[in-house]
């Protein structure tokens, strides 16, 4: 496996008796990168990460993590990682400070505590409270916190930003873009599409077990479907823009307004705008909610 | 492995403390009753009196010895310090590791550089390391104030009962925790073990007034247990023999924890099939209609 990739999976299946989770799911994720797997509850997101971890052992396929097969060197792997679970539960009864000792304990108290503080100053965790007396929200930050504290290669995050507020999540994101910066691997799940497309420069999607798609974030979403409505100052015949390829006329109100959808780049349409008398251009691209949303509308469809 | 005994140690500290304190309660009560009860004029007599059923079921030497320090110590102690002590190590045991899973918790404890090898054992040792404490106040608790009483026993006399005491505790914990990782839950393994040391500790009682049981009990743990007879004749093949059975126990699930997914969702969990009456329920299909 090259250097430069963090993750790979080749032809992963697992399944939970009859529930096929895990179809064969065909991964690369380069160093250094930020990467958003999107699926819906149940596509088989948590399967995945759990297999990169061994916590789960997958039926099928093989997985190497940061150059390491986790299945024969877990501790290795988990050494270099930072994990986030998806349904996070610590022990209530610790305290929060109590609960991160614990953890550095497993890491053989090889971290700094004064790093640990900075993260916790950054979230506004209190140590002292209980875990059991905290909120969901603060549980979450205790569970990121945890994640981070080591500075690992490779950060494996399920769901991060769940029951976090908007200030918080913001934060995240930004120690998200900083361990990137600092050279690690960010591997995170989400259906909040709009996390995604803050973060992510990659995305895979994943549907009923099978990634359906893997891109580039910007390019997914440029690749996709734009609409473009164009005000013209005088009446035009719009037979040569309804011509261009990829364009179709969604609607036109008289002859000075038309709305169009275009597919792929917008270039070729620009040209062609470009004969006529323009008062108005404006487009809108769709977001990566409705291309995610097209992928599940196309594979029920399919599916029926 | 050091960071897990640690940990599981300072998670069992409430249950070291309260078992603690209630044996001390009692051993100190029982060794300043010792003298009373056997100062009681006719108190042989009196014993002597029981229907022989129930001597026979708590064992006949123990309840004509009770005036002796060795017959005391073993009627009202080690008689049956296993089942009440076995629950503390059947609950502690069955929930070792599968608690922590049901709950979700371990899940991220075994993300961390870990191995299987050094949770699993490392939980078990602070499982022992907490057996042993509260054994040892138990101990204490009749050794210490036995120095003001009649009870004339030496230290070393003393302990040696603790020892298969300790062997069956360490049986009955390994076998919950071999059944936990086994089983769909942490709770049946719990009530199959704990259900396992009643039945076998009724058994050797039972088979004291039925002779055709005795060749069934030879297969049972409880039977190599030696109770307060350790006090003067302490069987070290039978020691040995429940502790190899124990370390075997131990090896099995830590091979099988080894192999094991490790659930979150309780996923492998086991289904019993619907009733029939129930599906009539719940499509709404009354037995008068059919």
């Amino acid at each position: 496996m090259s250097e430069k990739i963090a993750l790979m999976t080749q032809g992963l299946t697992k399944s939970y008796g009859k529930v096929r989770a895990l179809r064969g799911v065909d991964l690369e994720v380069r160093r250094g990168e930020i990467f958003g797997y999107l699926g819906p509850n149940g596509a088989g997101k948590t399967t995945t990460i759990r297999c990169l971890l061994d916590l789960i052992r997958p039926d099928g396929g093989a997985v190497r993590v940061l150059g390491i097969d986790p299945q024969a060197e877990p501790v290795e792997v988990h050494a270099h990682t930072g994990y986030l679970p998806g349904e996070l539960q610590l022990d209530p009864n610790m305290s929060v400070e109590g609960a991160l000792r614990y953890f550095i304990s497993l890491r053989g108290n090889k971290v700094d505590w004064g790093f640990v503080r900075q993260l916790t100053k950054r979230f506004d965790l209190p140590l002292k409270p209980a875990i059991k007396n905290l909120s969901h929200g603060n549980k979450q930050k205790v569970g990121i916190v945890q994640a981070l504290m080591h500075r690992p290669q490779l950060l494996l995050l399920d769901e991060p930003t769940l029951g976090l507020d908007p200030l918080m999540q913001h934060e995240v994101y930004r120690l998200l873009k900083e361990a990137r910066a600092d050279g690690a691997t960010v591997f995170f799940s989400s259906h909040i599409m709009s996390e995604v497309e803050i973060v992510a420069e990659r995305v895979a999607i994943i549907r009923e077990g099978v990634i359906v798609e893997v891109a580039e974030t910007a390019s997914l979403i440029n690749r996709a479907l734009h609409r473009a409505r164009i005000r013209f100052k005088q009446p035009v015949d719009i037979g040569p823009l309804s011509n261009v390829p990829g364009v179709v006329v969604l609607s036109q109100d008289d002859s000075t307004s038309v709305l169009l959808q275009v597919e792929g780049e917008m270039d070729d349409l620009i040209k062609a705008v470009a004969a006529f008398p323009v008062s108005d251009f404006e487009t809108e691209r769709s977001s990566l909610e409705e291309i995610f949303l097209a992928y599940y509308e196309a594979g029920d469809k399919e599916a029926s | 492995m050091f960071a897990e005994f640690k940990h599981t140690l300072r998670r069992m500290r409430g249950q070291m403390i309260g078992w603690g304190i209630g044996l001390t309660l009692y051993g100190v009560l029982m060794v300043s009753l010792y003298d009373s009860i056997v100062g009681i004029e006719g108190f042989q007599e009196l014993i002597a009196s029981y229907p022989p059923e129930l001597m026979a079921f708590f064992g006949d030497a123990d309840f004509l010895a009770i005036t002796t320090p060795k017959g005391y110590v073993g009627l009202y102690y080690f008689n049956y310090m296993t089942v009440i002590i076995g629950i503390f190590a059947v609950a502690a045991c069955a929930s070792l590791l599968v608690g922590d899973e049901e709950k979700g918790i371990l899940d991220l404890v075994m993300a961390h550089p870990v191995s299987r090898t050094a949770l699993f054992w490392g939980r078990l040792l602070g499982y022992v390391a907490a057996t042993v404490v509260i054994l040892l106040v138990g101990y204490l608790s009749w050794f210490i104030p036995s120095g003001s009483s009649g009870l004339d026993l030496s230290w070393i006399e003393l302990l040696k009962p603790f020892l298969p005491l300790f062997a069956e505790l360490l049986l009955f914990g390994t076998l919950a925790l071999l059944l936990s990782i086994v089983l769909p839950s942490g709770r049946i393994a719990g009530m199959i073990s704990g259900g396992l040391l009643i039945a076998n500790y009724l058994l050797i009682g039972l088979s004291n007034l039925n002779e055709s049981l005795k060749s069934f009990i030879e297969f049972t743990p409880l039977q190599y247990y030696q109770g307060g007879d350790a006090i003067t004749e302490l069987n070290w093949g039978w020691l040995a023999g429940l502790l190899a059975v124990s370390a075997a126990f131990a090896l099995l699930a830590w091979w099988r924890f080894q192999r094991r997914d490790i659930r979150v969702g309780g996923e492998g969990g086991w289904r019993l099939p619907s009733l029939p009456f129930r599906c009539r329920a719940a499509t709404g299909v009354s037995r008068h209609s059919v």
